[in-house]
């Protein structure tokens, strides 16, 4: 075979673009919501029945290949990244924003071999944008060629993070002060859309300059590193060193110059790992 | 209002949906050419030519048929028109309400058309230049998206409520000081987030849809809120100060 991954692509966009649809259609109904870690950590049934459609239908097809799904994770499942074909899949990314219907709301799903990235799909459902990305093949959005806006000034750029909850004061002034030093520095501006699986393809598809984050998980990165990776653009760890995906934290952007530069700016501040217990 | 102006004001408002979309298709072409961008009051207080253009288009089509109206007009203010509300019929417009978003083509762009008679709101058209959402209210008949009504969330509890804001343009450590106290009042409340898009028209026409339940902003000016403040009360919300007072349109 030419691209021994191509078919499991094909077979990714085929089952994203179910979950999409379930996901639309449960917009349109009542959202009884759950929490998990905290009250503002969300999941709802749909997160469930929707990474329970993607990985039935995976595992029909591939058998033998390993799962890291957000949903299973929370429920016990191990998050530990092996060389085995592996499916990692965020069923809802932006569960908070599907809860009040706030239109960013993502299926992503990244496929990893030997731990590398081998492709990665994310359905931005509300706006029905399909990003989709193949090592080596080009980053596209609903099939049309997309890629990373090359900014290299900072002064002129848009940049993407989020603010969460931090039960942890000291972090939560940590996050605060990354923000200000980048508002500084200073940039065209700061936008939080509320899906780390959506910013990543803003970045990709130029309509931001980068985005960072620490605290989110392998499943809200993978589809989105392959589809920056693709579209031209730098995915980093926050210190400036090479990306790490069970790291918890990121910095992508445009172009190294913006992503260094970020990176020097931001101070890190404890997030775990998703492969190790907290 | 006599029966005449209700009449007047309605066709006003049919006015105003046409031209909208006319300076929304304007928007959407300029934002896949390369944009000439300069500065205002600060370096991130961004403008374009297409903010010009736009405006002069909308101004220019609104003057032609209702001559003895007045207009309140973003780059007319920048340009030093005075920016005071009469009694008179007063159109109110953000010509592209997002502008560093348009720059960068960050898909949260806007056309913001509002109408004053006797200072108060009577209508508000904003175009959602990026997907093509029309979001319509005319007081006492409702709001409307793509011509479909539209509600505010019931959601009465904050720690259940999505906030929206922006940081604006000001980044001097005092302000910046209070938007990270802000953002720790409301994150600690703990509402289920606080989001920031860039355009403070489609912000506020998210609270009137019900997707997020507050918005609350320092800066704005009054064609950021024109339009929108009619859409909010019409699907059932309130605009208010920030000090808790009753909103004065002009008021930043």
């Amino acid at each position: 075979m030419d691209d021994p991954w191509m078919e499991c692509m094909d077979h990714c966009i085929a089952v994203t673009k179910e979950a999409g649809k379930m996901i639309r259609e449960a917009l349109q109904k009542d959202i009884s919501i759950m929490q998990k870690s905290s009250p503002v950590d969300l999941v709802t049934e749909t997160d469930q029945k929707v990474e329970a459609l993607i990985i039935s239908s995976i595992k029909k097809k591939y058998p033998t290949h390993s799962f890291i799904g957000e949903e299973s994770v929370a429920a016990g499942a191990p998050s530990i990244l092996t060389d085995s074909p592996t499916w990692i899949i965020d069923p809802i990314d932006g569960t908070t924003n599907f809860v009040h219907r706030f239109p960013f709301v993502s299926v992503s799903i990244g496929f990893t071999v030997n731990k590398e990235i081998e492709f990665g799909v994310v359905y931005s459902c509300i706006e029905e944008k399909m990003y989709t990305a193949r090592k080596g093949k080009g980053a596209f959005c609903n099939g049309v060629p997309i890629k990373v806006s090359g900014q290299e000034d900072i002064t002129k750029s848009m940049v993407l993070t989020e603010m969460g909850f931090k039960s942890d004061l000291q972090h939560f002034r940590t996050m605060m002060a990354n923000m200000e030093s980048i508002l500084t520095i200073p940039v065209h501006g700061i936008r939080a859309p509320g899906s780390a699986a959506v910013n990543m393809c803003l970045v990709a598809c130029g309509a931001a300059d980068a985005y960072y984050h620490i605290g989110i998980h392998c499943w809200d990165m993978a589809g989105g590193a392959a589809i920056i990776r693709e579209a031209g653009g730098v995915i980093m760890d926050i210190t400036g060193g090479p990306f790490d995906l069970m790291s918890r934290r990121l910095v992508t952007a445009s172009s190294k110059a913006i992503a260094e530069h970020i990176a020097q700016k931001i101070q890190p501040f404890p997030c775990g790992r998703d492969d190790t217990e907290d | 209002m006599t029966s005449t102006e209700i009449k007047c004001w309605g066709e006003c408002m049919d006015v105003a949906v046409q031209i909208a979309h006319k300076a929304g298709k304007v928007v959407q072409e300029a934002v896949k050419q390369e944009k000439r961008v300069s500065s205002k009051s600060t370096p991130t207080d961004l403008v374009t030519e297409a903010d010009q253009q736009v405006e002069d288009l909308i101004i220019s089509t609104l003057r032609e048929k209702f001559p003895s109206h007045r207009f309140i007009g973003e780059e007319s203010s920048a340009a030093g028109e005075k920016c005071i509300l009469t009694d008179e019929p007063t159109w109110i417009i953000d010509p592209i309400d997002g502008t560093c978003n348009f720059v960068h083509s960050f898909p949260m762009v806007a056309v913001s058309i509002g109408f004053a008679v006797k200072k108060e709101l009577e209508f508000g058209v904003i175009y959602h230049c990026f997907d093509g959402t029309l979001y319509t209210a005319r007081r006492g008949h409702g709001a409307f998206c793509n011509g479909t009504p539209i509600q505010v969330s019931k959601e009465k509890d904050i720690s259940k409520a999505l906030i929206l804001t922006e940081i604006g343009a000001k980044r001097d450590p005092a302000t910046l000081e209070i938007f990270s106290g802000n953002m720790l009042k409301l994150l600690s409340a703990p509402a289920h987030g606080v989001r920031i898009i860039g355009s403070s028209t489609l912000a506020l026409c998210h609270i009137a849809t019900g997707a997020a339940e507050a918005y609350y902003q320092y800066g704005l000016h009054c064609w950021d809120i024109a339009a929108a403040a009619v859409i909010i009360r019409e699907a059932g919300g309130c605009v208010i100060d920030t000090s808790g007072e009753p909103w004065d349109g002009c008021f930043r």
